[in-house]
């Protein structure tokens, strides 16, 4: 190679060299890129080799395309990158803003794959106490998270009603000196809710939060009543609560019952059902959450498991048709992708505690069990009824706030979740975006690092991003409104219990 | 393909039986890994070069919980790793499930290694950064718990003095200005 040849090497490197970038196939001539930041583009075949190559002509099309995602090293800016960084991970100088509250493990419900590992109704010795909920109030409001969640599950939360109405008027007390932004939130199967319950529940502003498994005889199957119908007394109730927000005046777009799937082996067959399902009962958004490996479920494997991709050909005819319907004007999200797309379009992180880098375990939650234990999540108090302490920190009775969130379980867990120092997700395309979930690991694979390449919550991951990418890349304007539409946050200001509200 | 069955005579890693009855695992390397039928155990073998200790650890540990795991040094370029089952359902298909997790255990724990020392400053600054927007600054109670004082702890032994303040030259007491006292030799 001659002097000059080297010249107009380093000349064409300078000025067109990538930047730092992942690249991932999403079919035939085309290649999804992303950079640090989280930026990304989808690229044909001939514009990618053109990128690597450093070949990409100044004056082109795609040279502006580049520089301006902050792909090339010529005019690669530190500073878009920071910033864009930055935004995505404001999590990050927060403390926990969810508390779980576990009020009672006593349900009337009984599910195929309860993961909390629910105990019969005569266990009241599973009730949490007074004065354990006023403890773990206490360490919430602790919290240097300006805002914070206090969620009630259970069991189900309206078997000790007494006791959620204890904590409401016991946190507003507190919040008049605390002065934080407050929400409260109530995941309840709807069974045992009365008139007056749910008039306490609308005078606190309490969200409400149920489970529907699918159609009737789907959800029947999976959540047994001992008297009647699951699927009649939720649906009745998500009827009823929809209809009291209107009447309060409330917009019906904003404020709805939300319910939550559990896919389990059954529904994969029925993916558009259980979207018609939802859009019948006048859901706006709907959560496609494969089945989790704990409580009953680690049990009922064999009835209700499935291998990951026969969940990722549901979730793409589902979230297909859900799509349809969008086109039709029936307003409907799924919850997986708002949260990507949230990610992806907005360049923002929703917080969404499983899927963000580091997780949010331990960190940006905190859940209390009705026996006073504290631990990193919601999972690790469903692993400890299973008699795994693994994620255990301390009590409400002798743990500080400090001890709890300065924990080393929780450090480890932050370091683990932290997809810089995982093997595959280091490399992957979807880095910015993504999450893993160190329960998980730790319950299927004995450590909570995990490998990802064997992990089904990283097979759901991917496989719902090359879902959406592919989207983006055919680009069908009617899709592209409804993601646009479905990353749009819009906050429930009548749920946000603000400082000053005395 | 069945595992192909032999007997023959190899130096358990438990040194007092001497011959055991051994048998290849479908899949694996032969000389890699292979199980100790009457021990009722697997032994696999590793390259030294390949896998840094602190990786050959962490996949270690994740077997503590559902086998006996004993690390081994067979040779001085050789890494050994007998994993004996808890419990002995599932027979030689269970052994070999157990021996290909421990197989990507291992190369995940040291591709992960390397991942954390190339990576370090940003681990290290967004674990700081989670933790301490989580702790917040100590309260006046936890500040009532600190201790400020120069004593860092008891040091009976002298752990924690520098070697010049604990072996150096003391001045005898009757020594005159500028004369050095007798060195006192290090222990």
């Amino acid at each position: 190679m001659t002097a000059g040849s080297l010249v107009a090497l380093r000349d064409r490197l300078d000025r067109a060299s990538p930047a730092f970038f992942r690249f991932r196939r999403l079919g035939p001539d085309r290649t999804l890129v992303t950079n640090l930041e989280g930026r990304w583009l989808v690229l044909s075949d001939a514009d990618f080799e053109a990128y690597v190559t450093g070949a990409v002509a100044r004056s082109s099309a795609l040279y502006e395309r580049l520089s301006d995602a902050n792909f090339l090293r010529a005019s690669w800016s530190e500073a878009k990158a920071r910033d864009m960084i930055a935004k995505r991970k404001t999590f990050l100088g927060y403390g926990p803003n969810l508390h779980v509250f576990v009020v009672t493990l006593r349900c009337n419900e009984t599910c195929v794959y309860c993961h909390a590992s629910r105990a019969d109704m005569d266990a009241t010795h599973t009730d949490m106490t007074p004065e354990i909920a006023e403890k773990a109030v206490d360490l919430a409001f602790m919290s240097t998270s300006p805002t914070i969640t206090l969620e009630f599950q259970g069991g189900e939360p309206l078997v000790r009603f007494d006791l959620v109405k204890h904590i409401i008027e016991y946190a507003e007390a507190k919040n008049e000196t605390a002065k934080k932004t407050v929400e409260l939130t109530m995941v309840s199967n709807l069974s045992l809710m009365d008139d007056d319950k749910l008039a306490y529940l609308l005078d606190h502003r309490v969200q409400i939060c149920t489970s529907i498994d699918g159609p009737k005889d789907l959800h029947d199957k999976q959540r047994k009543l001992p008297s009647y119908s699951a699927y009649d007394a939720a649906t009745r109730w998500i009827a009823t609560i929809n209809e009291a927000y209107a009447a309060r005046g409330l917009d019906p777009t904003l404020y709805h019952v939300e319910a939550l799937v559990t896919v389990t082996r059954a529904a994969l067959e029925r993916p558009k059902e259980l979207v018609d399902t939802y859009a019948a009962l006048g859901c706006r958004a709907m959560f496609l959450r494969p089945i989790d490996p704990f409580g009953f479920a680690g049990k009922t494997a064999k009835l209700v498991e499935y291998p990951r991709a026969d969940y990722l050909r549901f979730y793409a005819e589902a979230t297909d048709h859900i799509l349809e319907l969008n086109r039709g004007g029936t307003q409907i999200l799924e919850r997986y992708a708002a949260i990507l797309l949230t990610k992806i379009l907005r360049g923002e992180d929703p917080n969404f505690l499983d899927l963000r880098s580091p997780a949010g375990a331990g960190v940006s939650m905190l859940a209390y069990s009705y026996d006073g234990g504290v631990y990193t999540c919601d999972e690790g108090r469903m692993l400890a009824a299973q008699g795994d302490d693994t994620f255990r920190l301390g009590d409400v009775f002798t743990s500080t706030y400090r001890d709890l969130v300065g924990h080393p379980t929780v450090r480890a867990m932050v370091i683990a979740s932290n997809l810089d120092s995982q093997p595959d997700c280091v490399d992957c395309t979807y880095n910015p975006y993504c999450g893993i979930q160190t329960t998980h690991n730790h319950k299927t694979q004995g450590s909570i690092f995990g490998r990802m390449r064997e992990s089904s919550v990283c097979a759901v991951h991917k496989g719902i991003q090359d879902y959406l990418f592919g989207k983006l890349a055919d680009g069908d304007p009617h899709v592209l409104e409804a993601f646009e539409r479905w990353n749009t946050i819009r906050p429930r200001e009548h749920f946000l219990h603000a400082p000053d509200d005395g | 393909m069945p595992p192909r069955s032999v007997r023959v005579g190899v130096q358990s890693p438990f040194p007092i039986c001497y011959s055991v009855a051994v048998t290849t695992i479908e899949g694996f390397p032969e000389d890699l890994a292979r199980l100790d039928v009457d021990a009722r155990r697997a032994i696999v073998d590793l390259d030294a070069s390949l896998y840094p200790v602190e990786a050959l650890y962490g996949a270690a540990y994740v077997f503590i919980d559902r086998c006996y795991v004993l690390l081994d040094r067979p040779a001085p370029q050789k890494l050994r790793l007998v994993l004996t089952p808890k419990s002995l359902d599932g027979g030689e298909p269970a052994v070999r499930a157990l021996v290909g997790e421990l197989a990507n255990e291992l190369v995940s724990a040291a591709y992960r290694h390397q991942i954390a020392q190339e990576n370090r400053a940003r681990i290290e600054a967004v674990t700081m950064q989670a933790i301490a927007g989580a702790m917040g600054p100590p309260t006046l109670d936890d500040l009532e718990d600190f201790d400020f004082t120069d004593e860092a702890f008891e040091d009976p032994l002298g752990i924690a003095l520098s070697w010049e303040e604990k072996y150096a030259k003391k001045a005898a007491p009757d020594a005159a200005p500028g004369e050095d006292a007798p060195e006192e030799e290090p222990a």
